[in-house]
This record gives C-alpha cells, structure tokens and sequence, in this order.
C-alpha cells in the first residue's frame, strides 16, 4: 500500500510542488517582512516549477489516488494553461498599484495565488464527485478572500461578501445534485456512476433534476446566465489583477470539469470513430447546454453595451465568451472538445491582455471608466494600438488569433448541424462589435479630457504587454501547434 | 425481536431512576443557601436579561475561528492515535505532514499577533 501512495505521488508532483509553494509563501512573509518583491520571487518559482513538472505529464494517461483524479491529456492541458495564467498574473501583480500598496499582506497575497492555482488544478484531473466538489471550494475559499484582498476599498469588500453568498448557494446546489446522482447509481467516481447509468433504469425525472443542480455548480463557476449575477460586481471590485486571474484561470477550471463531468458520466461510453459522443439514452443534456449558451453569449453581449466601466463591460465580454465556448461542448464531438481547447487559449492571452492594459491605465489614472479613455491612443499609442489588436481578437476578426477561435467552434457548429445555434453565435458577435469599438473610438477620436500628458511605462511593462500582444497575433496566422496540441488534449482516461 | 431491545429499556429505566433518586437525595439532604449570584442562568457569565442586539468585540470571531481549525486538528488526531498500529509508518508520515501544515499556520497565526487580545 506503501508502494502505491508512492508511486502515485510521483503523478502528484506539480500539485505538491504548489502545496509546499503556499507554506513556503506564508513563512517568508514572516521572515522577511519588507521585502513583498522576494515572497513574488517564490511564488513565481513555485508556479513555474509546477508548470515545467506537468510538461513532464504530457501523453500520460492514468487514474491516480484510487480514482480520485485523473493524470491524462485532458487535464494536463487545462493544468499548463492554468500555470500560464498564474505565471502571467504574479508579472501582473508586481506591477500593479493596487496590489503594490499592500506590500504589508503580500505573503498572503501569493500564498492564496498558490492555494487558487493548487485548487484548479485539481478541478482539471477530478474523477471523483467529491474530489470535484473539494477542488472546487479549494478555488472558491481562495478566491473570495483573494477579491476582498484591497479590503481598504468598500467596493472590494462588497465584492467578497457577494462572490461568497452566490458561490455558497450553488455549491450548495451543486452538492445537493451530486447526492441525488449517488443516491440513484451508488458511486461518486465517474466511472462508476457512468456504468450504473448506462446499465440500469434510472429514473429520468431524478437525473434531470440533478443534472440542473449539478450545471447551476458547474455554471456559477464559469459564469453562465442565469448563474452570472456575481460576476459584474466581483470583477468591478476585486483587484485587476484577480479580475484576470479568475475570467481566464477559473472559468477554465470551471470548463474542464464540467466537460469531464458530462462526457465522463452521461454519455453511452467511448466516442464513435468519427469523434462523436453519444449522450445517455433519452436524456439529452446538450440541449440544457445549448439553452444556457445562447442564454450566456446574448445576455452577457447585449448587457455590456450599456457599461460605463470597462471592468464591468470586459465582465459581461467574458460571460459571452463563456457562451461561445459553451456551444463547442454542446456539440458533442471531439472536434467541439478541441474548438473549447483551442479557443482557450485564445482567450487566454487577449482576454489577460485587455485586463493588463486596464491595469496599466488605472496605475496611471487612477481611474477604470471609459471616458477615462478619451484621447488614450495619443497619450500612449503603445496602450492604444494594443487595445486594438486585443479588442478586434476579442471581436473575433482576422487575423487576430480570436478569428480563428471562433472558426473552429463554428466549424464543430456546423459539422454537427446545430446550423441555428451557430447563426446565434455570429449575430452576437456583432452585436460584441459595437461595444468594443466604443471603447477604441474614445481612444482615438476623441480628445483627452483634463490631463493630456503623454503616459510612459517601464521596460518591465512593455515586456509582459508584448508577451501577450504577439501570441494574439501570431496565432491569428500560424495556429498548427494549438489546434495540433488540443487535438491531442480531448483524450479523457477512462476505465476499459 | 422486541425482546432483544430489552436491556435498552432497562438502561433507559435505570438511569431515569438513578439520574431523579440522585437529584433528590441532594434536595433533601444537602444544605441549601441561595444567593442572588448563585441562582442566576450563568454564574460567572453575562447578564442573560437584556437586549440581544448588543455589539460585541469582533476579537471572538477570530478566536473562534482559531479554536475551529486546532479544535479538528485534535479530532483527526484520535482515530489516527486508535489505529496506529495498523497504520505503520505511512500513517506516521501521514500524520505528520498534516501536522507540518497546521504547524505553518500556526506559527503564521501567532507571528502575526492573532492569538493577542489587545
């Protein structure tokens, strides 16, 4: 027995690297209490080492801790994704004011930074009903106090206490879904309640129910309408840098276990040669997802023209990117699994983009209103042109890389026939047109108001913007490797 | 089948007898001097007539907080402790590492001054 907790910890190394990080991370702070930029340093260290440890991962597939998680394909996709992102959110954070300013709690800071990346990577390998639920409220805890952290800010405070009473009630929900799942098949791993639902009679109205419970879970982390309703307030008060963190990182998490869930649990086995999966006899869960999507991309487009923040606006942005990824799970192919993949990592580096440029503009405005923004392009055509290629890549034009996120979720649209949902989808993209552009012509055709003084940044600055700013371009043009990687990636373990 | 419920019930008579006689006894033969202090809801506590929305030191949520994660500390201790032996060495380490954690947060917790009242 020995042996084997042995043997699987050495599967475990990335997450156990990330557990000593947070120790390590308080301690510092207690020892080296001035010195925030050191407690950065490891953590950073941490994160990377934890990222380069599941590089080591790749191609391996098997069930670890007793069917507890699961190290495959799948999961060390959304897990290198993850550590990107947290990678890129410490950058932020020692740039960031607002975060700078509390140099006193910095080992708080990057121990909860930790403990979230800890927590999501766990959701990205649960097999285990249980596993998911505590994973999930591993990223929860840390994020609620991580969006409160700036706790001087009545605003930020407002935006912990609500992130905790929505994420309580869906967890809530969430739990209660689960108990009726194993009520009706006798198993928490995934495996096995697959086996009994495929096997036995089960009583649709009771899997149906539990089904909504479980997506209101599910939907409360990637912020789905009609689960949304913190989002707004959480990312207009919690720090921008959070703010990123949690649009990208966690609604990632959010996807990885919800698609591991649904396709590990109520579908009839193994997809067919041709990528297909079929869902559970009777019961077809896509179409609840199909609702919600075009419920999400329209809500969250049509909500954020009228927005005068561009915290708020990027927000109800990121609910209806959470939409248009949803319709690639809806489709129930390999190819839709692959276009979420893809558009994941799209996502990833302009959505992290728009949110550093608000960022860089608050240090130096103090301000997140988008009249704020007037004559910004001149103050710093660096800032403004960026905005731009982030904007239109959001917008999903070419030839940025949001062109061709959006193609092969379309794509997977159409190869499966969900010909309306697709049209749905393109319409919104439009309408999401208006109000980024919005934003852009307060940059350049309109005058600055007040101070008109041209803004200059750092070296270091510059850096992390262009890190962020290429990929967003050149994955426009030569995309092989992503699509190559998360074709590669929809592999699932699953039991023979 | 409700014969082998039997015992129970006698346990159940027995202890309402002995709990009532034992009670008694002490009203009967014990000395009995009350004072306002002494025949109070909680001797040494508060005042347990007066308005419940009173405002009090948010120290105690702190504390309480505190005494909730070393409370269950102590808790996975004892099933731990009763099956030591079977557990061998990888229950020890086990332990241990969850106790190296808790250690951190202790030392955090009390560097940082939490366990001060002032």
């Amino acid at each position: 027995m020995g042996r084997q907790v042995l043997e699987n910890l050495s599967n475990f190394w990335p997450e156990t690297v990330l557990t000593i990080t947070v120790c390590v991370a308080i301690v510092a702070n207690l020892i080296f209490r001035k010195n925030a930029k050191l407690i950065s340093y490891i953590s950073l260290a941490g994160v990377l080492t934890a990222g380069f440890l599941v590089t080591r991962q790749i191609g391996m597939s098997q069930s670890v801790f007793s069917g507890m998680a699961a190290v495959d394909p799948f999961a060390v996709f959304f897990k290198l994704l993850i550590a990107t992102t947290s990678v890129v959110i410490i950058l932020f954070s020692m740039y960031s004011a607002e975060v700078q300013a509390t140099f006193k709690r910095a080992g708080e800071y990057y121990s909860l930074l930790a403990a979230l990346t800890l927590g999501m990577f766990l959701m990205a390998g649960a097999t285990n009903l249980l596993m998911m639920v505590l994973a999930m409220e591993l990223t929860s805890l840390s994020s609620y106090i991580l969006a409160g952290y700036t706790k001087e800010a009545p605003d930020s405070s407002e935006a912990s206490l609500k992130y905790i009473i929505y994420g309580a009630l869906s967890s809530g929900l969430m739990l209660y879904g689960i108990s009726i799942i194993f009520g009706l098949t006798g198993a928490t791993d995934v495996y096995g309640v697959n086996r009994a639902l495929v096997s036995g009679q089960t009583s649709y109205i009771a899997l149906l129910v539990a089904s909504i419970l479980i997506i209101a879970g599910f939907g409360y982390k990637i912020s789905a309408v009609p689960f949304h309703f913190w989002t707004p307030d959480v990312y207009e008060g919690a720090p921008v840098t959070i703010t990123a963190f949690l649009s990208v990182a966690s609604k990632a998490a959010g996807f990885a276990m919800m698609i591991r869930f649904f396709f590990m649990t109520l579908t009839v086995g193994a997809p067919l040669s041709d990528g297909t999966w079929l869902a559970l006899q009777g019961f077809e869960w896509n179409k609840i997802l199909a609702i919600l999507s075009v419920l999400t991309m329209t809500l969250g487009n049509l909500v954020a023209v009228w927005q005068n923040n561009l915290k708020r606006l990027l927000a109800y942005s990121s609910i209806a990117h959470a939409g248009y990824m949803l319709m690639g799970v809806v489709v129930l192919s390999d190819k839709g699994l692959a276009a979420v993949l893809i558009y994941f990592v799209v996502y990833l580096f302009m959505n992290l983009g728009a949110f550093y440029v608000v960022m860089l503009v608050a240090n130096k405005t103090g301000s997140e209103d988008i009249d704020s923004y007037k004559g910004m392009g001149y103050r710093s055509p660096l800032i403004g042109v960026a905005m731009v290629i982030f904007f239109i890549s959001l917008t999903g034009l070419p030839p940025t890389a949001g062109f061709i996120g959006k193609l092969f979720l379309f794509v997977a649209l159409l190869d499966a026939k969900w010909i309306w949902l697709a049209v749905v989808g393109a319409i919104n993209s439009v309408v999401s047109l208006y109000y980024y552009v919005r934003v852009l012509r307060n940059m350049f055709l309109r005058d600055p108001e007040g101070d008109a003084g041209l803004i200059r940044f750092s070296p270091g600055q510059v850096i992390i913007l262009l890190v962020l700013l290429i990929p967003t371009l050149l994955f426009g043009i030569y995309y092989a490797p992503i699509v190559e990687f998360a074709n590669a990636s929809v592999l699932m373990f699953r039991i023979q | 089948m409700i014969e082998q419920y039997y015992p129970i019930f006698v346990m159940i008579a027995g202890g309402v007898v002995f709990g009532v006689l034992m009670g008694k006894v002490n009203e009967f033969l014990g000395p009995s001097r009350p004072t306002e202090e002494k025949s109070s809801t909680y001797e040494s506590g508060m005042e347990p007539i007066k308005t419940a929305r009173e405002r009090f030191s948010i120290k105690f949520y702190m504390v309480a907080m505190l005494f909730i994660i070393f409370d269950i500390e102590v808790v996975f201790l004892y099933p731990w402790a009763v099956s030591y032996k079977q557990l061998g060495i990888q229950g020890f380490v086990t332990m241990f590492v969850f106790i190296a954690v808790l250690l951190v947060g202790y030392i955090y917790v009390w560097r940082k001054g939490a366990l001060e009242w002032d």
